[in-house]
């Protein structure tokens, strides 16, 4: 195993050490990233309860569009399989959804279920060179019929209107949360007549998988502090980002065994770094090489074509601890040294 | 280790006790009182009533649905400070809280009844956070597009018991559900409402013919648990009447049928049966159960105050969403059946919850068989399953009855029956609602008993007057032998067994839907499986259930 205190390598006792130390004497560390497998942020999640950490995730600007319009008018959603089996009409909202290879297959093929079975599939296309939410006002206006000066928009609404089952599809760090609630009044406005569903691209974090550990694992979602002994969600106040520059935040953990663009903040905090093959001795005050799960090691990972959980066996064998293992060799170390007193056992125990 | 539980009043009616006396356990079992051994450990239950642990049927606590309804409202709950042991048992609503909830409460199994097998893995993985309890989950079919088409296609008997095999074998189920069979399907094709015999569009097929197979589908591969059927029609008046058809389309095969309270609606004005409102058809749901004693049914008690629907019921939480509040839902009309989360409150003194919450109670004081009339809330539906101890109480107790109908609008006696029942529920009968019932239902002949060989999940409650409290914090609780709750609080947090079902799957089968998948989603059956290995521990997480031979 590959590890390494301040620069220098050492073996995984003596970091799991150092990163007891580093994580139990802080007072308001922080958690990011999160960009790992399902039982990592499980033991993340996990650890931050026990020591009063805060928790948030590298796709959480993104994740938070969308659930600030949730948290306001709901959602109306098809998840991709499904759009691609049945849909006779697509809006692809602003560029980044066009990186997707869900707009590549919808392209390519027409929908095969359903009641527009074996009908052609038209894909109309919103480009972002005006504010996008604007421009879902207006076509929602054009939609409503209170609207008819913009010939496009209105042939847009036409097209979608009369589709048998129409998808929207858009990317909700570039939508914001003005706009995803604007797209959702829009498809909710749409099935009064026929039927039309939004299908939020994610961004390629685990984000999606995070947001159901953490909904289960504490009833809220994934911007949370344990800093009170209840998670209490708040997503200006929990923003890793943020802290780290407002110098709230005094220690971190970084959790990455999946590639994941580093924040600038990395370096300024004493932090814990667990990450997979782009590990190196200068990344964090503590680095620990952790196995890339669905490569190195198995994994549940977020499956962006079913939009679910899947489990990921790895593809090679390689002698590398998962990222969950590294997490709970931490806390049984932050227990062992008594830092939170009485907080000491261990959850889900199964003595004999 | 060899524990007696001393002195209380041990209440099993499938041995027909009733009387003070003691329980022995040993090993995480029952054992017959032993003739010259001491015990190592004795629990003093005087003035206590002992029972089989409880097990819950019904109640959406994992899954796609649920994860929604807690992004959607996350303010339902109120989360207290953690106590010892645990960082989330006191997180409302959160899998801790669920099964520290349920263990104080003296429920020591509990299943979702909800997983569609598309998302099966999720469900396991968050059913298997849930702390200190036995778990399980019904595999719901019924609106897949491959069984439609092979429907459709009359491929047959054999072919709908493989893939209903494939199927539970996959998701590692303990039982099959179907909700609404049909309704999803026609959803996405435009429907709006759903009757047995309406035709499907484009398979040319109807909730009668598909509930059919998949009544067949659960006898041939010998499913414990019968077919668990959500009807079509659900809180419409009228409703009796899908769900006394359903019966009847299932020509005597074994039913069970969810949260009934829920079709107890009969058309109160004949001329006007949309706009007229309903009455009380508890009377005739539960004539209906007793000639047919191969039926079931659980009860989705209403309970007044904000919750959360959640229902893969997607065209029933379409028709309802304007009635949500506060104003938001989310619908997700998913591979299958989607699903819908409607928050929604139940109008303390209102009229129409008056009236659900009376023929709720209604059924359960009619019935002339509690094991077959199984205690629900359809969580979080009807309300949360924390209100069972009030329900309980309300049970047990005319004169608690007497007065809170007394602050309720006049229609509920105008409509329903309730303020002239005089029954009171014995403890024997509660334990036939929560325990007995509910195991037997499950197929489950470890639990919900506390005769010699049974599964040592006991509750140990103080008789108290006041059944609310006494339901609601047992003074201790065992969950296989070992004591996890000691006056109302967890003091060993153990981890449970997730229940499911060992079904063979075909061969031909399995390689038939891998094409099928892969021609669908660009991904096999590897994609939708449950390995061990996804939980991440080396701990078993899952208890294998036996098919019927
Ligand atoms: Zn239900």
């Amino acid at each position: 195993m590959a590890a390494w205190v301040k620069g220098g390598a050492t073996d995984a006792d003596a970091a799991v050490m150092a990163a007891a130390r580093l994580l139990s004497s802080a007072h308001a560390p922080v958690f990011a990233g999160l960009n790992a497998e399902v039982a990592a942020i499980r033991a993340a999640y996990d650890l931050a309860g026990r020591i009063g950490a805060s928790v948030d995730t590298a796709g959480g600007d993104a994740t938070y569009a969308d659930l600030g319009a949730l948290a306001r008018v709901g959602a109306m959603q098809a998840p991709p399989a499904e759009v691609a089996g049945r849909a006779d009409a697509v809006l692809v909202v602003g560029e980044a959804p066009l990186k997707s290879p869900l707009v590549e297959r919808l392209r390519g093929t027409k929908p095969v279920r359903g009641r527009a079975a074996g009908a052609e599939r038209s894909i109309h296309h919103l480009r972002s060179n005006q504010d996008l939410a604007v421009q879902i006002a207006h076509l929602r206006a054009h939609a409503r019929g209170h609207m008819t000066s913009d010939a496009g928009m209105a042939e847009t609404a036409r097209a979608m209107a009369s589709a048998l089952y129409g998808a929207v599809l858009y990317d909700p760090g570039e939508l914001g949360t003005l706009g995803i609630e604007m797209l959702q009044g829009l498809a909710m406005d749409l099935n009064e007549s026929t039927r039309c569903f939004a299908l939020s691209v994610s961004d390629g974090t685990q984000d999606r998988a995070a947001l159901q550990v953490a909904a289960w694992t504490t009833g809220q979602a994934t911007r949370v502090g344990f800093g009170r002994r209840v998670p209490e969600q708040d997503p200006w106040r929990f923003d890793a980002d943020r802290q780290a520059r407002a110098g709230e935040a005094d220690a971190a953990l970084w959790l990455a065994s999946l590639p994941t663009p580093r924040p600038t903040w990395l370096k300024t905090l004493p932090t814990v770094a667990l990450v997979g093959a782009d590990a190196a001795p200068d990344l964090a005050e503590v680095v620990i090489r952790v196995g890339e799960p669905g490569r190195e090691t198995g994994g549940v990972l977020w499956n962006e074509g079913r939009a679910g959980l899947s489990y990921r066996a790895p593809e090679q064998g390689a002698d590398l601890p998962t990222a969950a293992d590294i997490i709970a060799r931490i806390a049984a170390a932050v227990a062992g040294r008594g830092a939170v007193a009485g907080r000491s056992a261990v959850a889900n125990s199964e003595d004999a | 280790m060899l524990i007696r539980i001393q002195g209380g009043r041990v209440v099993d009616p499938t041995a027909g006790r009733d009387a003070v006396g003691d329980v022995w356990v040993e090993d995480g079992r029952i054992v017959a009182p032993p003739s010259d051994r001491k015990p190592d450990q004795t629990l003093d239950a005087a003035g206590c009533v002992v029972m089989a642990g409880g097990v819950e049927v019904h109640s959406h606590i994992a899954g796609g649905n649920v994860v929604t309804s807690r992004l959607l409202l996350p303010e339902l709950y109120v989360s207290e400070a953690a106590p010892e042991g645990h960082p989330f048992a006191h997180a409302g609503g959160a899998a801790g809280w669920i099964g520290a909830t349920y263990a104080r409460m003296g429920y020591t199994t509990a299943v979702e009844p909800a997983m569609p097998p598309v998302h099966a893995l999720a469900t396991q993985l968050e059913l298997a956070d849930i702390p200190l309890l036995d778990r399980g989950a019904l595999t719901v079919l019924g609106n897949d597009d491959h069984l439609l088409q092979i429907l459709r296609d009359g491929e047959g008997r054999a072919a709908v018991r493989d893939l209903v095999a494939l199927n539970v074998a996959t998701s590692r189920g303990l039982g099959v559900k179907c909700i609404n069979a049909g309704g999803a399907s026609a959803f996405k094709d435009g429907a709006l409402k759903l009757s047995l015999d309406d035709e499907i569009p484009c398979y040319g097929l109807s909730t009668r013919k598909i509930m059919g197979a998949l009544l067949d589908a659960v006898e041939e591969i010998g499913v414990p648990h019968p077919l668990h059927v959500h009807c079509n029609n659900l809180g419409l008046p009228g409703a009796d009447d899908s769900l006394v058809a359903t019966l009847d389309a299932a020509e005597g095969r074994r039913i069970h049928f969810a949260h009934a309270q829920f079709y107890a609606y009969g058309v109160s004005d004949p001329e006007n049966p949309m706009t007229g409102g309903f009455r009380s058809a508890a009377r005739r749901i539960v004539d209906a159960m007793m000639t047919n004693p191969q039926a079931s049914l659980d009860i989705g008690q209403v309970v007044f105050g904000q919750t959360v629907t959640v229902s893969l019921d997607i065209l029933r939480q379409f028709g309802g969403r304007k009635g949500a509040k506060p104003k938001k839902w989310v619908l997700n009309a998913g591979d299958a059946e989607g699903g819908g989360v409607v928050p929604f409150l139940y109008r303390p003194k209102g009229p129409t919850s008056s009236l659900q919450w009376a023929i709720g109670l209604e059924i359960m004081l009619l019935s002339g068989d509690p094991e077959r009339t199984i205690l629900t809330t359809d969580h979080p539906n009807g309300g949360p399953f924390t209100q069972y101890p009030r329900i309980i109480h309300l049970l047990m107790d005319k004169e608690a009855r007497d007065r809170e109908i007394a602050t309720l609008p006049g229609i509920v006696k105008e409509r329903s029956e309730i303020a002239t029942i005089e029954r009171e529920y014995t403890f024997s009968e509660i334990a036939q609602l929560t325990r007995s019932g509910p195991a037997k239902l499950l197929g489950l002949d470890d639990r919900g008993h506390l005769r010699a060989g049974g599964r040592a999940d006991i509750a140990i409650y103080r008789d108290d007057p006041d059944r609310t409290a006494m339901f609601t914090a047992a003074k201790f609780v065992l969950k296989d032998g070992h004591v996890i709750v000691e006056d109302g609080q967890v003091v060993d947090w153990r981890a449970g067994r997730s229940l499911a079902l060992t079904v063979e799957s075909d061969r031909a089968m399995e390689r038939r839907t891998e094409t099928y998948l892969q021609d669908r989603y660009g991904q096999g059956l590897d994609s939708f499986a449950v390995p061990e290995a996804a939980f991440a521990t080396d701990k078993p997480v899952f208890e294998d259930v036996a098919c019927r031979t």
